[in-house]
């Protein structure tokens, strides 16, 4: 059985960023595809297309050189297209049993036989009379590709199918799909990680801001190539800050900061070690879901940790919750501007009250001081130049750039004397960014720190004084940034190691 | 093909008048099923929601079922607007009779103003006790208050009819399930004589006020409207979670306890067995119809009252069973849920697309 599958030309514009433009690609069976790229490069929305999910705007999908419509997830089903997505969908109080049988219009006796064969020939250990609630990760992952394999797929698309797997389950998958390969069965694999790329896939293709910017075989790949490619070469060329660190007083200190997460969504952070002096911005790079969430968490205090575990301005803050953090001057800027940091729905003046100190004298006795208020409000829309004056606006009408500018405003304009902010300019148009990374230069030379958290690297490479990467929950040596060049970030984000 | 959207700004006007268009719908719906009963739906209603209502006995009775509905609802707009869902107001309506209504016979023998207020007092404070269960079950292990809050009102009833039926039954009863009647001074005044209607109004009216001024002009009901919006906000703004699940379950206990002391004390004045006629769960709707808002509470409790009173009048001049008053409930309800969602969603009717058959 040969299966070829092309796209061609396919382009998919949303408003403000164009997600997939005209890309085109073949594959042929027998062998194992890798899809790598970057957060944002467009790989999910090439295989959201391919799967029926997303409509593309312009482009064809030709399966075996006839042209199919892929509408809805059912059409890439009849086409005999698989998909394993990162997040499981199975029924968590369902037997594996009865989370194959929804799916299938067989009847029972006979799938039972046909998934027993399945299990026996690839070797699977699974149960298929406990409720999936009981498997762990690795196996939820194997009744997902087992709910493919009783469809005869053609094409099985994996996306980032490692990112929840111990490192055993790891080479357990890769063996597996190795086989399904020799078995005919065409595999695209979708990564970031580059040395899965070359243990695993025969071709690999590499996407970049929404285009193939390579096709080659991984023979021909080294780790620092594909980095290179990933990330993209311009990079070195970005003016980086002056460094003129004259004070070296330390203001924090993480040491041994561990963290272990029930939920395997999670990642659990590994003995982590660094300290931060006065003025100084460190960054943090690294593709997101390597443990940055957590982190900003544990910084934050919306995780608490142990006491000694960070220590800030000399005093052990790792039990404080944020709030209490906010009193000894730290403030925070988290990812998720729109659901976290303020609340839609709120009026400006009311997400001000969100970061909320005893001096600001908000809530006196425990009453709102609405005045306040909104006195302390039209001082932050006017200081940081936010595009409105009008204080009883509700924030879901403020574009990006605005909110973010608002609460990188809330968050500066009580003189912290550090700030953590985890990518602060995602999603915002150039003018935005260039206000937000202004600013964050000018709190340094006023001697505050900051903890720049992000996935951009140009923002890492032009903020930071010194960066790390963080990966699979462990921290990179910490570099000078004027040493860190783009290659480099980019093997270590990708899991491998310099020097 | 049908594609249901989100509409990304509502207009708030229409929000607060949709109760008003849900309360027509009932009515045409109402009239509808009264109609295929085989009544004239216009005399139906009529003698549902107007006549109950057409003399000064009729509005004292309004008032007195409203003060319990009312009184329940503004507990519950404290647990609801913090996305913690209170459904055993019923249990601890009920606790909070029992408490009350225990301490009322052990000072059956006592006279004085202080009487009342102790017994007052004690049953807002078993209604505390009884909710502060499910809001600790719910931060320290996970449970879902859902259940647990539902489950304990059959906790409180088996309680209150071991209660009636055992120790606390009236000695002189002849065994009927009920306890002696309360002393004088265990009573709530009686406002106008030859009426039902009793002081308990007041204390609803001072917790509408209270529950404004707190849910509007406190930090601790900024923090609850946060929290309701955006638990991770509230996380991120450092609000103690835990401590607030349990202070909106003790509000909102402790309401449901002076509920329920209000009607031991005034218009039923002994614990029998069937203290409340589901004012605990009928307060949900109310509170929803007046969308978690004291004033809108208070017109609310009004209406959902009135069916009560209707389905008694009902059941004396049209021969059906007062049960329709929950029907009529049960249709707030839908019609309010129902218009909520096109409010909030559109529904688009795509044509179907040849490629989609």
């Amino acid at each position: 059985m040969n299966t070829k599958l092309k796209v061609s030309e396919i382009s998919k514009i949303y408003p403000g960023c164009i997600a997939n433009d005209k890309v085109s690609l073949e594959f042929g069976s027998g062998k194992i595809y890798a899809l790598l790229g970057e957060n944002g490069a467009g790989k999910s929305t090439l295989v959201k297309i391919l799967s029926g999910v997303v409509k593309p705007d312009e482009g064809e999908v030709f399966l075996n050189d006839e042209s199919i419509k892929l509408n809805s997830p059912l059409d890439a089903k009849k086409n005999n297209i698989g998909m394993v997505f990162q997040h499981f969908n199975l029924f968590e109080t369902l037997s594996v049993f009865e989370n194959l049988s929804i799916d299938s219009d067989k009847k029972d006796e006979d799938l039972r036989v046909l998934v027993n064969d399945i299990l026996k020939k690839y070797n699977f250990k699974i149960d298929l009379d406990i409720p999936v609630l009981n498997l762990s990760a690795g196996q939820k992952q194997k009744v997902e590709i087992i709910r493919c394999l009783i469809r005869n797929p053609k094409v099985l698309i994996m996306d980032e199918p490692t990112s929840v797997l111990t490192e055993q389950e790891t080479d357990d998958l890769f063996i597996s799909l190795k086989q399904f390969s020799k078995d005919g069965i065409l595999i695209i694999y979708i990564t970031h990680k580059l040395k899965e790329v070359l243990s695993l896939c025969d071709e690999v293709a590499v996407m970049r801001k929404g285009k193939v910017v390579s096709v080659s075989s991984t023979i021909d790949e080294k780790i620092e190539s594909l980095a290179n490619k990933m990330v993209g070469e311009n990079l070195n060329t970005i003016k980086k800050k002056i460094n003129n660190l004259k004070n070296n007083e330390e203001i924090l200190k993480i040491s041994n900061l561990n963290f272990k997460s029930d939920d395997p969504y999670e990642t659990n952070l590994n003995n982590l070690n660094f300290s931060l002096k006065k003025g100084e911005c460190l960054g943090i790079a690294g593709i997101s879901g390597n443990g940055q969430n957590e982190l900003f968490q544990i910084l934050s205090g919306e995780i608490i940790t142990e006491g000694t575990s960070i220590m800030f301005r000399n005093k052990e803050i790792g039990k404080l919750n944020p709030r209490e953090r906010r009193e000894y001057l730290m403030a925070f800027s988290p990812e998720d501007r729109i659901s976290q940091a303020a609340v839609p729905e709120l009026k400006i003046y009311e997400n001000v009250a969100l970061n909320n100190f005893k001096s600001s004298n908000f809530f006196e006795k425990g009453l709102i001081n609405e005045n306040k208020i909104k006195e302390h409000s039209k001082k932050i829309l006017s200081n940081f130049s936010v595009n409105t004056d009008n204080v009883e606006l509700k924030s879901q009408f403020l574009s990006g750039g605005n909110l973010q500018k608002l609460i990188i405003g809330r968050e500066l304009i009580t003189s912290p004397e550090l700030l953590v902010c985890f990518n602060p300019t995602w999603g915002l148009d150039v003018g935005a960014i260039n206000y937000i990374h202004e600013t964050l230069i000018q709190i340094n030379e006023q001697g505050k720190s900051s903890i720049l958290i992000s996935t951009d690297n140009d923002e890492l490479l032009k903020l930071s004084d010194r960066i790390c990467v963080i990966y699979k929950g462990k921290l990179s040596k910490i570099m000078n940034a004027n040493t860190v060049t783009a290659e480099k970030l980019g093997i270590l984000m990708g899991g491998g190691s310099i020097d | 093909m049908i594609k249901i959207e989100k509409r990304n700004d509502v207009s708030r006007s229409i929000y607060l008048l949709t109760p008003v268009l849900a309360i027509f719908l009932t009515l045409f719906g109402g009239g509808i099923i009264f109609y295929i009963l085989g009544f004239n739906p216009i005399e139906a209603l009529k003698f549902f929601f107007i006549t109950p209502i057409s003399d000064l006995y009729g509005l004292s009775e309004l008032l007195v079922k409203a003060t319990p509905l009312c009184l329940i609802a503004i507990g519950l707009s404290f647990c609801f607007k913090s996305n913690n869902w209170n459904i055993g107001a019923e249990g601890q309506l009920i606790f909070g009779g029992i408490v009350g209504g225990g301490v009322a016979l052990l000072l059956y023998n006592h006279n004085g103003f202080y009487v009342l207020p102790i017994i007052i007092l004690s049953g807002a404070i078993g209604g505390m006790i009884f909710a502060i269960i499910p809001a600790i079950l719910k931060t320290f292990f996970n449970t879902n208050e859902i259940l647990v809050s539902l489950m304990l009102v059959y906790v409180a009833k088996l309680l209150l009819d071991y209660l009636v039926v055992g120790p606390w039954s009236n000695p002189e009863g002849f065994n009927f399930p009920e306890t002696r009647q309360f002393s004088e001074s265990a009573r709530m005044p009686i406002l106008f004589d030859g009426l039902r209607i009793h002081s308990g109004i007041f204390i609803t009216l001072i917790t509408v006020f209270l529950s404004w001024l707190i849910l509007y002009k406190t930090y601790l009901g900024f923090q609850i409207k946060v929290s309701g919006l955006s638990l991770k906000t509230a996380k991120y703004a450092g609000y103690k979670g835990k401590t607030m699940i349990i202070i909106v379950f003790m509000i909102s206990g402790a309401c449901a306890g002076l509920a329920g002391v209000g009607e031991i004390t005034g218009p039923i004045g002994q614990l029998h067995r069937n203290i409340s006629p589901d004012y605990g769960f009928t307060a949900i709707i109310v509170a929803f119809l007046g969308r978690l808002n004291p004033v809108g509470i208070i017109f609310a409790s009004l209406i959902v009252a009135l069916t009560y009173l209707g389905a008694e009048t009902a059941q004396i001049f049209l021969q059906v069973p007062k049960y329709t008053g929950q029907v009529f409930q049960g249709m707030i309800l839908f019609f309010l849920l129902g218009s909520d969602y096109l409010l909030f969603f559109k529904i688009k009717f795509l044509g179907l697309k040849k490629n989609e058959l």
